[in-house]
């Protein structure tokens, strides 16, 4: 029989593990009816009467699922399942990387819902609510610009989740200078020093989005280790974008990685992106010509002069 | 330049004599107090105590004279305070009093030092303060304003070291020279 399917769909949401009923909209309890999964028929150990009854639902009861009057198979009724959990406590998290223009807040849930959540933001500070501005992506980031510097007040931020399933919500509480942690260094480099064995050259750049190096200067903190070493050597600098690291071991390739921080306030930056360097090393010395009749020597294209012990080889080559 | 880099170290150093002092004294006061979420309501007698708070454009607008000035005047309030913080530590504390007299005298000096920058740059000195600290009318309030009295001034110390970070930038020696040379030195 031809099923009839003009029906507006409804939603409905169940919990993960749990038994859920569907009724067959406002079909009597005690009618005959047949209910579809995606188009496909469900036996009859299903119902109740006229409700579907699903066991310990899991992910794969999602879907959509139909109600057709027994005889007429008229369609009477159509819900889409959406099987998921409710939110636990979200992560919530703020910093100020461009400290003191404003500091952003970050959240993600522990675990996945698997149906849509919500998500609601308040910041207080000095009892009152500042607006925290939504980033346009990430979508589960906003910023809140600074009104006021030097605040011995605390800020209170409180995140709150829902879904269909549940709600939950978190709330920190911290001082404006607390969360202030500049992004890492830009543009390491670390180059060899010509002629001295031992040195290398490190210089950086402030990280771009600090906003006024000048009256919130940064100090740096550099490691530096040969690769075939384990163990980090450090050195903070209060002052200035460049070190020279002097007790290198000579020919042994280094990786090099700088932190920031603000001077008086917050905590360190994560380490800059890693960058390698040798030192410089002398060029091997060619053998003068006197020695040269004891010892062969490979060829070269160094701009001493070719050993005579290489003459044949030359006459061959122009000859081919 | 050279004594705003001075004054400059002074407030590190003063900062960082502060950063112990506070974790001692919060502890003689005992909890809540020395908890870290610790976020009492602000009350009349600590209001009066000069708050390092200042509107973000501001501050960024002020003057050299105006950033000094802020600076001479809220030590002055803050050493008028730390005066009556004494009076309350216990005598059986020796080693709290002595830490709290040593502070004091380096918060001094800071003033002066201070003061000393704003004479090389012609600037008058703000008018002195009326001794005004109210003396809160029990135990647990005198708590909380030297609760606030430490944060006010541990936030003093980070804005100062902000604000001479910025005059080291902008204020040229030859400044410092030139009125000096006016007055005859």
């Amino acid at each position: 029989a031809q099923r009839h399917s003009q029906q507006d769909s409804h939603t409905q949401y169940a919990q993960l593990g749990k038994d859920v009923t569907i009724q067959c909209g406002s079909v009597d309890r005690g009618a005959v009816v047949t209910w579809t999964a995606n188009n496909t028929d469900l036996d009859a150990s299903h119902l109740n009467g006229s409700w579907l009854v699903l066991r310990h639902v899991d992910l794969s009861h999602s879907g959509q699922y139909s109600c057709y009057e027994g005889s007429s198979w008229h369609l009477k009724y159509r819900v889409n399942l959406k099987v998921g959990t409710p939110p636990k406590e979200p992560v919530l998290m703020c910093r100020s990387n461009n400290y003191p223009n404003g500091f952003y807040c970050s959240w993600h849930l522990p675990s996945p819902t698997y149906i849509p959540d919500s998500f609601n933001i308040t910041v207080k500070h000095d009892s009152k609510e500042i607006v925290c501005e939504k980033d346009a992506s990430p979508k589960n980031r906003c910023y809140i610009r600074y009104l006021h510097l030097f605040s011995t007040k605390k800020y209170k931020v409180t995140l709150t989740v829902t879904n269909a399933l549940g709600r939950n919500s978190t709330t920190i509480s911290f001082d404006e200078f607390a969360i202030v942690k500049p992004d890492p260094p830009e543009n390491v480099v670390a180059k060899p020093i010509p002629n001295n064995p031992r040195r290398l050259l490190v210089t950086w750049q402030y990280p771009s989005t600090w906003p006024d190096p000048d009256s919130f200067p940064l100090k740096f903190f550099l490691r530096y280790r040969p690769l075939i070493i384990d163990y980090w050597q450090h050195v903070e600098l209060s002052d200035g974008t460049s070190h020279i690291i002097t007790d290198a071991y000579a020919g042994k390739e280094y990786i090099i990685q700088v932190a920031a921080k603000d001077n008086e306030i917050g905590t360190w930056s994560d380490w800059s992106v890693a960058v390698h360097a040798t030192p410089w090393t002398e060029e091997p010395k060619h053998l003068t010509t006197e020695a040269q009749g004891t010892e062969t020597t490979t060829s070269s294209t160094s701009a001493f002069v070719v050993p005579s012990t290489t003459k044949m080889y030359d006459s061959e080559r122009q000859a081919n | 330049r050279q004594s705003i880099q001075q004054t400059y170290d002074l407030t590190r150093y003063l900062e960082h004599q502060l950063h112990a002092l506070a974790a001692t004294y919060l502890n003689y006061l005992g909890p809540p107090f020395n908890e870290p979420d610790f976020d009492p309501p602000r009350l009349i007698g600590a209001e009066a105590v000069p708050s390092a708070t200042v509107d973000f454009q501001l501050w960024r607008s002020l003057n050299d004279n105006a950033r000094l000035a802020a600076n001479y005047q809220a030590y002055s309030h803050l050493l008028c305070y730390l005066r009556t913080m004494d009076g309350a530590t216990p005598t059986a504390m020796p080693t709290l009093r002595h830490s709290l007299a040593h502070f004091r005298a380096s918060l001094q000096g800071l003033l002066g030092s201070i003061a000393g920058i704003m004479a090389s740059l012609g600037y008058p000195l703000p008018p002195p303060v009326p001794d005004g600290t109210p003396t809160p009318n029990s135990h647990f309030l005198r708590k909380m304003d030297d609760f606030w009295l430490l944060k006010e001034l541990q936030t003093w110390l980070w804005r100062s070291a902000k604000d001479f970070n910025r005059l080291r930038k902008r204020v040229p020696p030859s400044a410092v020279m030139l009125h000096l040379e006016t007055r005859g030195f």
